[in-house]
């Protein structure tokens, strides 16, 4: 049985035994290529899921929409299971509401090169960390070299070359928000960027305001980031934010060891969070 | 009168010597219609720029007027018109239509956008017809021809080797006047353009008059992320919003940009949201693309270029929310 039909099978049983009132997976899209999430909540609906190597959106956070609805099923992979488990520890959902079902990646393509999507390239982890069934088994993913390679073309630079890279980046920023609103990470209840009364970013398009958004962003990310790429991956002006990202991250990384979020719901405390006598402080 | 494709590189030197002209190219790695000069090289065989040509008439950020209080307390106001001559060369007849809508809106109904008005009255539009679609245009369906554009002052039809050069209005003809060492006495056969993705209107305003409450909302608006992406790659989406920026004494009055898929868009002061949800806000965007538009203005506000079905992150498709509304029995 192939990954597709397991998952239409299990998605239809556990809609119609009543054990989740919604479940997310991938639908096929317009082009043959494309896929594009589905939400259903009818059995009879379990056959429009597809999963193949065009599932390049991660999906987990549609939970968090649906599940005032009741149980949500869902399919996890590396990404999705990751983003999962982000928002249980920052209590967005919690594990009871989410029926996780595991398939290990195939590592997705983008459909304009057919080629692996880099947010696949540079994934550190296929396989579910999370789930209560798995579908097949689990698959090889060596974990890839040069997580921080881009970092080290940023740091390469010498100013202003850097300031120049940087503006010319934030110039091209249109603020859709896309990388906002599909962030696992991104579950403010309100946006700093939607409170208008406080206007913490001005509403005029420049670099300076694209910039504060931008950087504002990957601060409160910070060590809760998941690295899944997907703001990188919807961004319409094609923006590196997985640079900044990964900045933060080795920057944590050099503080406080090694450290990679998110990959159990019994993880320890994120070091940003966490206090601790013992904390560098050269800072003060 | 046809010109050369060999001749479209010296005459847009041309053109540009002493004027702004704006031309699809690729900066900085995003597709746009960028001013011609150093470092910007024109891409005239892109089929579709990634940002629409909109800005030009309607910039994503527009100064409207500043003010300031002198020492015995009097307010002063300087308005801003900081619109001048821009001639656009290579539109495509999709973003050509896009202006017809832009025109109604800011133009028509007793109510003149000055802003607007003096870009619009400054703009030379030079199209130049689709020998080629991407595999997301479906213009055709919205009942445009890739190969016309009745609005541009010039239209250049793609025959190939050569464009049919057709002068539509006086501004056109007095500019293709100036063009004559570069033109050829004569007329081309445009190429057919072969567009691969269709949809069917047939029924589609008068179906959506009796759908405001169909299901159909709720299963769309639930992959929407709610992000502006559509709204701002899309050539005819026009809302925007006036703010200001304060400093002591003075300040700056400026509009910029709004889009009708964030949950600010609406929020009232007083804290009332009259479309509080995604659903109420994605409805509202297809009503007014497929619906509301045709009812007050009589054309469509979708013009099929593509852009939203290419770059949504959720491929929330517009040419299939069409095909289920024909597919209802509404």
């Amino acid at each position: 049985m192939t990954a597709q039909d397991a998952i239409r099978q299990r998605a239809k049983e556990l809609l119609e035994s009543g054990e989740v009132a919604t479940f997310i997976g991938w639908e096929a899209g317009r082009f043959h290529n494309q896929t594009t999430p589905l939400v259903i909540t009818d059995a009879a609906d379990a056959d429009k899921l597809v999963f193949n190597e065009y599932c390049v959106n991660t999906l987990a956070k549609y939970a968090r929409d649906v599940v005032a609805r009741g149980k949500v099923g869902l399919v996890v992979r590396g990404c999705d299971s990751r983003a999962i488990v982000r928002m249980i520890i920052d209590q967005v959902i919690k594990r009871e509401d989410v029926y996780l079902i595991g398939v290990a990646c195939p590592g997705m393509k983008d459909r304009k090169t057919d080629e692996l999507l880099k947010k696949c390239a540079e994934c550190r982890h296929g396989n579910p960390v999370e789930c209560d069934e798995l579908i097949g088994e689990a698959g090889e993913w060596p974990i890839p070299e040069g997580r921080f390679a881009e970092v080290a073309e940023i740091e390469a630079m010498a100013q202003p070359e850097r300031s120049r890279y940087f503006e010319s980046v934030y110039a091209k920023c249109i603020r859709c928000y896309a990388c906002r609103d599909v962030c696992p990470c991104c579950t403010c209840r309100e946006c700093f960027v939607d409170q208008r009364r406080e206007n913490w970013v001005g509403k005029q398009n420049n670099v300076a305001e694209n910039r504060f958004y931008g950087l504002t962003r990957v601060m409160h990310i910070g060590d809760r980031c998941i690295e899944c790429g997907e703001c990188e991956r919807v961004c319409p002006m094609d923006l590196p934010l997985m640079k900044l990202n990964r900045k933060v991250i080795q920057d944590l990384n050099n503080l406080f060891g090694e450290f990679e979020s998110s990959l159990s719901i019994d993880d320890s405390v994120e070091p940003l969070i966490a206090y601790d006598l013992n904390d560098r402080e050269e800072f003060m | 009168m046809i010109l050369a494709k060999q001749n479209l590189a010296p005459l847009l030197e041309s053109m540009a010597n002493g004027r702004d002209v704006f031309v699809p190219a690729v900066v900085d790695g995003v597709a746009k219609f960028a001013r011609y000069g150093e470092g910007v090289e024109p891409a005239f065989d892109l089929v579709n720029t990634t940002m629409p040509p909109k800005d030009l008439l309607f910039p994503q950020t527009q100064k409207m007027y500043h003010y300031d209080v002198d020492a015995n307390g009097s307010y002063r106001i300087y308005e801003y018109d900081e619109s001048r001559e821009q001639v656009v060369l290579g539109i495509r007849p999709c973003d050509m239509r896009s202006i017809v809508c832009l025109d109604e809106v800011f133009l028509t109904k007793g109510f003149v956008d000055e802003f607007y008005a003096n870009a619009r009255e400054k703009l030379l539009c030079v199209s130049i017809g689709c020998a080629q679609a991407a595999e997301t245009c479906f213009c055709e369906s919205m009942g445009i021809d890739p190969q016309l554009a009745p609005n541009a002052d010039i239209m250049l039809q793609d025959c190939g080797d050569a464009f049919n050069v057709i002068a539509q209005t006086e501004k056109g003809e007095a500019e293709v006047a100036r063009w004559e060492s570069y033109l050829e006495q004569g007329e081309a056969q445009p190429v057919a353009c072969d567009q691969s993705l269709k949809v069917s209107m047939d029924g589609v305003v008068d179906k959506l008059e009796g759908m405001y409450d169909h299901p159909i909302w709720e299963n769309l608006s639930i992959k929407c992320l709610n992000c502006g992406t559509c709204t701002y790659v899309c050539p005819t989406c026009h809302c925007f919003d006036i703010s200001q920026e304060n400093r002591r004494k003075d300040g700056v009055r400026f509009r910029c940009w709004d889009s009708c898929m964030f949950s600010e868009y609406t929020a009232m002061a007083g804290g009332h949201n009259p479309r509080p949800e995604k659903l109420e806000r994605v409805r509202n965007r297809f009503m007014h693309k497929l619906n509301f538009f045709e009812r007050r203005y009589g054309m469509s506000l979708c013009v099929g270029c593509g852009r939203c079905v290419e770059k949504c992150p959720v491929a929330l498709d517009i040419t299939r929310l069409i095909d289920e509304i024909g597919a209802t029995n509404a």
